[in-house]
């Protein structure tokens, strides 16, 4: 190969832009990648002396990131306002000698003198300023040649744009786990509020205690048993907690009343469905399924169920489950006008209806779960601590979706 | 990967490093703190044999330039040998030669610098 030297010299400088290239995209700790960055550039112009600030808008200062044949220079900092900048090329080469009258390099004298500055490059990466590299004098005593200063001009801006995308990241990355942190703020506020309503809608019935956050266990059980995703789950649990809602509307002693009720006082009790659903409809939820489950938790598979008397087919999952999980809590639990039943007759009770009032493969996903421990309900719910008999369900409870999440 | 490892030998007062692999990043700094140490210790004939250098980078020169500026700093003699036509091209082209005494034959630079020492 018998280049001119120029060719030679342009061709080395074009492999040193590939080097520099790969340095600020390599997967290497940001600090190494900008002292390799800094190498490239040293190595290509020959230069013994140089160091690598980066702009810290909030300080008003240049920081220094990594530099090159400078001792002690790791903590250096150089005084910066936005003003110094004014009228200075983005990411071309400025001699020293040219700004060595202004205020930005008399302030910062002390620290450009150790370096030897002779040319420093402003960084500028999507029109806002990221830093700056300054250069110290050539081993060999050269000035920079034309298509150097454009071979720099190059650099810095694959630098500056690479210092710019890890600030990018950075903030995304602050930014993304803020989000998360707030998203769980708002939930525990949701559930706080979910759980509080659910006291209010359990206070109003004497013989049915805690019976909503049993629905919602339950159904949270057998959601989770069917492998939905923690979301899902946590949904149906939600729909549990919230299904009754409607009963606030209700007379206490319509809800308590221990003789049989009239045909009007069924009337009101079957709308308190649709109640539930117009007053959870209008709470944005982050689950979108809540409302349509409660609305049709009193429907069955026979569409002879209310309010609106839907065929199995029509019917989610999540109604079904709900369905099926407030039956068996009002069959296993003490009303007015009957004692309770055992989960074995509940069983019972529930497969003599399948098909008609319950949907069987959810009903066997229950009897699944009843039977895993016949004596307690306790393995029913995963991390519910409590049995059937127990009245005393700490609010405070895990939520169920927690289990496996 | 790091392609690079250095191995150090000394004869009499000169000291020879033998970079091998490629001297392309960072982990070629070895070739600086290696000088630093023997100049520290009062060794001041430094020898680099580039025999067993498959390549050198803008990273590699870099370092090589800092090998050159401790060199100077501490009043030593570095020289380097057996450079390749292509390595030699870029040396000479970055002004590296101004500051080494190169040498076809490791064997060559040691019999320099021992005359050096006699005179």
């Amino acid at each position: 190969m018998n280049a001119r030297p120029d060719m030679k010299l342009l061709l080395f400088n074009l492999s040193a832009l590939v080097d520099l290239g790969q340095a600020v995209t390599s997967a290497k700790e940001y600090a190494d990648r900008m002292k390799t960055a800094l190498y490239v550039i040293t190595g290509m112009f020959s230069i013994p002396r140089a160091a690598l600030f980066v702009y810290d808008a909030g300080r008003r200062e240049l920081a220094c990131v990594t530099s090159k044949g400078v001792p002690a220079l790791a903590d250096a900092r150089l005084s910066h306002d936005a003003s110094d900048l004014e009228g200075m090329p983005h990411n071309e080469p400025v001699t020293v000698r040219s700004i060595r009258d202004t205020g930005w390099f008399k302030r910062n004298a002390a620290i450009l003198d150790r370096i030897d500055a002779t040319v420093v490059v402003p960084l500028y990466a999507r029109e806002e300023f990221i830093g700056m590299i300054v250069l110290g004098p050539r081993l060999s005593g050269a000035r920079f040649l034309r298509t150097e200063r454009d071979v720099l001009q190059v650099a810095s801006h694959q630098i500056a744009t690479a210092i710019s995308n890890t600030r990018l990241f950075a903030q995304h990355a602050e930014q993304s786990a803020e989000n998360g942190r707030l998203y769980e703020n708002m939930r525990g506020i949701y559930h706080d509020t979910i759980r509080a309503f659910a006291t209010a809608i359990d206070a109003k019935d004497q013989y049915t205690k805690h019976h909503s956050f049993r629905v919602g266990s339950y159904a949270a059980a057998i959601a989770h048993e069917l492998q939905w995703s923690s979301n899902d789950v946590e949904a149906i649990y939600v729909a549990g907690l919230l299904h009754d809602i409607g009963k606030l509307s209700l007379d206490v002693d319509l809800i308590n009343k221990e003789e049989p009720l009239t045909p009007q006082e069924w009337d009101k009790i079957r709308r308190h469905a649709e109640v539930s659903y117009d007053i959870v409809a209008k709470i944005r939820l982050p689950w979108r399924e809540v409302p349509t489950y409660i609305r049709h938790h009193h429907e069955r598979p026979d569409g002879k169920g209310y309010p609106d008397a839907l065929p199995g087919r029509d019917l989610s999952d999540g109604a079904k489950i709900l369905a099926l999980a407030d039956s068996y809590d009002a069959m296993t639990t003490d009303r007015p006008y009957r004692v309770r039943l055992s989960p074995s007759q509940a069983i019972e009770e529930i497969r003599r209806c399948g098909g008609t009032q319950f949907d069987a493969r959810i009903s066997s996903v229950l009897f699944g779960l009843i039977e895993r421990d016949q004596a307690e309900i306790a393995p029913l719910l995963p991390v519910v601590r409590h049995t059937a008999s127990e009245t005393a369900l700490p609010l405070e409870m895990d939520p169920p979706w927690r289990v496996d999440a | 990967m790091n392609n690079f490892s250095l191995s150090l030998t000394t004869s009499d007062d000169i000291v020879i490093m033998r970079p091998r692999g490629y001297v392309d990043s960072l982990g070629a700094e070895r070739l600086e703190e290696a000088s630093c140490e023997v100049l520290g210790q009062g060794r001041k004939k430094l020898v680099v044999n580039f025999s067993e250098t498959q390549f050198i980078n803008s990273v590699g020169v870099s370092i090589l330039i800092s090998v050159i500026q401790r060199s100077r700093e501490s009043s030593g003699v570095l020289c380097f040998t057996n450079v390749k036509q292509i390595h030699q091209e870029v040396f000479e082209m970055l002004g590296l030669t101004q500051h080494v005494k190169l040498f076809h034959e490791e064997g060559e630079a040691i019999r320099y610098l021992a005359q050096e020492q006699q005179a």
